[in-house]
């Protein structure tokens, strides 16, 4: 792979970006969207919306598809490949290796100390880009009645979540969201 | 390097084939996120780990930088596996579903302007953040009996959906005093 110009800098900004996304990949959009969209004008404020778009609706790796999907715009295959691995392989190496330390000292104190408060902490997060999800969304009472619908649904666990997916893509189809 | 092998009761056997299709499976199913897949699948699914456990690494890997799902998958494949589990896990939850996500991808951005398409993905989002909201609400029941965990749980809620801060900072801003909290609370038995 012989990455000059736009696509190196693109790979390298977000192998970058990929090392600092404490709190994960989606904190860092902003940064990106400046750099590709705002500073380089490789991509339209529109396209990057629609590769946003798109990886939230289809299966897979959301996050690294992302990556791909901007790289694949900017130089090809090559460069899609090449965002790809720097979006998750320095992070993993990274995470491969704290695991080991994290977990021989699973049953110290202090750390189930960090954990009581490092958790709750996360998972706040993890609901909060659920309903920033949702507010980007903006679809009326409609998308409100469905993200609702399909957390109820959810936490009844009566439901394979995949219907609800489905079924937001129907009334998305028809047009009501 | 089985992790889980000194708890006193036998660790479930976790094959490597089995790490790579559980992790192919949450990322295959993943649409609008992997996370609400990852507990539905590794919790109530298989079994693997309980709520609170699989929350403890979530936010382990989330805390870290990267995807945290695929950090995820690389962290409890190392804990049952190691690293040929690590990597197992790994392996499934990248190689068939970037391939498929990347060509499926690809052809929806070619239609990325057309309304029923628009109209499809805005639906789909809909829902997805629905299932989200719902995973975070489901992984906070072990912390019910825990108002200062409540509490720090709706604090970043807020700080982010409503106060629109940086993720740093709210982690930064909360994780110290959050974890100063916990040291004041009684050890609870587990």
């Amino acid at each position: 792979m012989n990455l000059t110009g736009a696509p190196a800098s693109l790979v390298a900004h977000i192998a970058l970006l990929a090392l600092i996304s404490f709190g994960g990949v989606p904190g860092v959009l902003p940064d990106l969207h400046n750099f590709v969209v705002t500073t380089n004008g490789w991509l339209t404020d529109q396209e990057f919306a629609n590769c946003f778009a798109i990886v939230q609706a289809i299966p897979g790796p959301n996050m690294i598809l992302m990556m791909s999907f901007i790289g694949w715009k900017i130089g090809g295959l090559p460069t899609a490949l090449a965002s790809a691995i720097v979006t998750f392989g320095p992070p993993c190496a990274l995470s491969y290796t704290a695991f080991h330390y994290w977990e021989r000292f699973r049953d110290t104190p202090w750390q189930s100390r960090i954990r009581r408060g490092l958790t709750p902490v996360i998972i706040g997060l993890v609901a909060a880009g659920g309903y920033a999800m949702a507010r980007a969304v903006d679809a009326g009472w409609i998308g409100v009645g469905i993200t609702v619908g399909a957390a109820g649904l959810l936490l009844g666990n009566r439901v394979n979540p995949l219907w609800l997916l489905g079924a937001g893509a129907v009334l998305g189809g028809f047009g009501l969201v | 390097m089985a992790y889980s092998l000194e708890a006193g009761q036998p660790a479930p056997r976790i094959t490597l084939p089995a790490l790579f299709v559980t992790f192919l499976t949450v990322s295959m199913y993943g649409f609008g996120g992997p996370i609400v897949w990852a507990r539905r699948i590794i919790v109530d699914q298989r079994g693997w780990l309980d709520d609170m456990d699989f929350a403890d690494i979530l936010g382990f890997c989330q805390f870290l930088p990267g995807p945290n799902v695929v950090s995820l998958s690389v962290c409890l494949g190392a804990k049952f596996r190691g690293p040929a589990g690590a990597l197992s896990a790994l392996a499934g939850f990248i190689l068939v579903p970037w391939t498929v996500g990347f060509a499926l991808g690809a052809i929806l951005l070619s239609y990325a302007q057309a309304a029923l398409l628009q109209g499809i993905l805005r639906g789909v989002a809909a829902a997805a953040a629905g299932l989200i909201l719902a995973t975070g609400l489901r992984l906070l029941v072990p912390y019910r009996r825990r108002p200062a965990a409540l509490v720090f749980a709706a604090l970043a809620f807020a700080g982010l959906a409503v106060a629109k801060l940086p993720m740093l900072i709210v982690v930064l801003g909360l994780v110290p005093l959050s974890i100063a909290v916990a040291g004041r609370e009684p050890v609870p038995a587990r």
